[in-house]
């Protein structure tokens, strides 16, 4: 896979390029910046959507406890509500899990409401000791890299940020 | 029927099923019990443990069995939302139902006029049952484990005290977490 395919079409490509390095199953609850990448994971490799984000964060601690790399989609505005989730459970019990995080709040996304999620999304993930990389379309297959690493190879869980214009988003 | 008997009889009716066991009491009095490698108890993320045994259930498609509590499940009903869209979920819901949030003082929950097996129902389970005395709820036991591969609903109406609570999960937590997800892993191996 070349970074070029990244480049031209990084939602498919990004979910291929997870698929094939062994995560899943995935699960989410949809956000608008997500939604190319997410109806492509839905389409091409199932997708549990979940009403509420931290049931997602649970499913997932569940899926990873009978063996295998599961991601959770979701959109930031999610994170606060998955605070407990992650502080209670993931980190503490040491369940390796890939959040893949939409950054809502952050420029050119303006929207009033988000501004705080936005400024908070990282800081809270590395407050609880979760690793964040924030995606980049000609980085991508070095980033699933480094998520398969730490989730699969070091049981732990990590977070990929989505940019708002990552996978076609406008303000 | 109290917290202690109900929860002898889940791992009396039990052997390699994983069982996920809600925050408060019920982990307590489980580890006490006996404390088998295929217990999961989720000492913290009040709500979540039925999300933890639905991810269970999905992965293995054997049955996974959740033991919740009247105040847990008011956190969190979105859960029943999602294992009963699942109508081939090997999920065996147990909901220890003492209308009270026993580990924080014993304060009420506020379930006077919710009905709880409705709600499952009305989610989708596909089998919701209502007991109240020990011998019923061991035959529900043994007859849902023995039969059961969709999302069962049992509502435990506890009615007697519990004595002593035992001592918390003292167990590190990323270890016990390993220790479950090896015994899952192992059992799953001699299945299908």
């Amino acid at each position: 896979m070349t970074s070029q395919l990244f480049l031209d079409n990084p939602s498919s490509c990004l979910s291929l390029s997870l698929a094939e390095n062994g995560f899943g199953p995935f699960f989410g609850t949809p956000c608008g910046f997500l939604a190319p990448f997410y109806e492509r994971v839905e389409r091409d490799f199932g997708l549990c959507t979940v009403p509420r984000e931290d049931n997602a964060v649970g499913m997932a601690a569940g899926a990873a406890m009978a063996g295998q790399l599961p991601v959770v989609m979701m959109q930031n505005s999610g994170l606060g509500q998955s605070l407990n989730a992650l502080a209670s459970l993931v980190v503490p019990y040491e369940i390796p899990m890939l959040l893949i995080i939409s950054l809502r709040g952050v420029l050119p996304d303006r929207t009033s409401e988000n501004l705080v999620m936005g400024r908070l999304t990282e800081p809270l993930l590395n407050g609880c000791g979760i690793p964040t990389e924030q995606l980049r379309a000609d980085a991508l297959d070095a980033q699933v890299d480094w998520a398969r690493d730490l989730v699969g190879g070091q049981h732990r869980p990590a977070a990929l940020l989505v940019p708002p214009t990552l996978f076609g988003w406008r303000a | 029927m109290n917290k202690a008997s109900a929860i002898r009889a889940i791992i009396s009716a039990t052997t390699n099923e994983p069982i996920v066991f809600t925050t408060g009491y019920s982990c307590r009095i489980a580890q006490a019990i006996a404390d088998r490698p295929n217990h999961f108890y989720m000492t913290g993320s009040m709500g979540l443990a039925t999300s933890i045994a639905t991810g269970v259930a999905l992965v293995t498609g054997g049955p996974t069995v959740v033991v919740d509590g009247d105040g847990s499940l008011l956190m969190n009903p979105a859960a029943l939302v999602t294992a009963g869209a699942m109508s081939n979920l090997g999920l065996l819901h147990v909901v220890l139902d003492d209308g009270l949030y026993a580990s924080t003082g014993g304060q009420s929950t506020p379930s006077g006029r919710t009905d709880l097996g409705a709600l499952a129902r009305a989610c989708g389970y596909d089998q919701v049952l209502r007991v109240a005395e020990d011998d019923a709820f061991a035959a529900a036991l043994s007859d849902v484990l023995a039969h059961r591969t969709t999302p069962v609903f049992i509502h435990c109406v506890l009615s007697a005290h519990d004595s002593a609570v035992p001592p918390r999960v003292s167990a590190h937590l990323g270890e016990h977490q390993r220790r479950f997800r090896h015994h899952i892993q192992s059992t799953m191996t001699t299945k299908v």
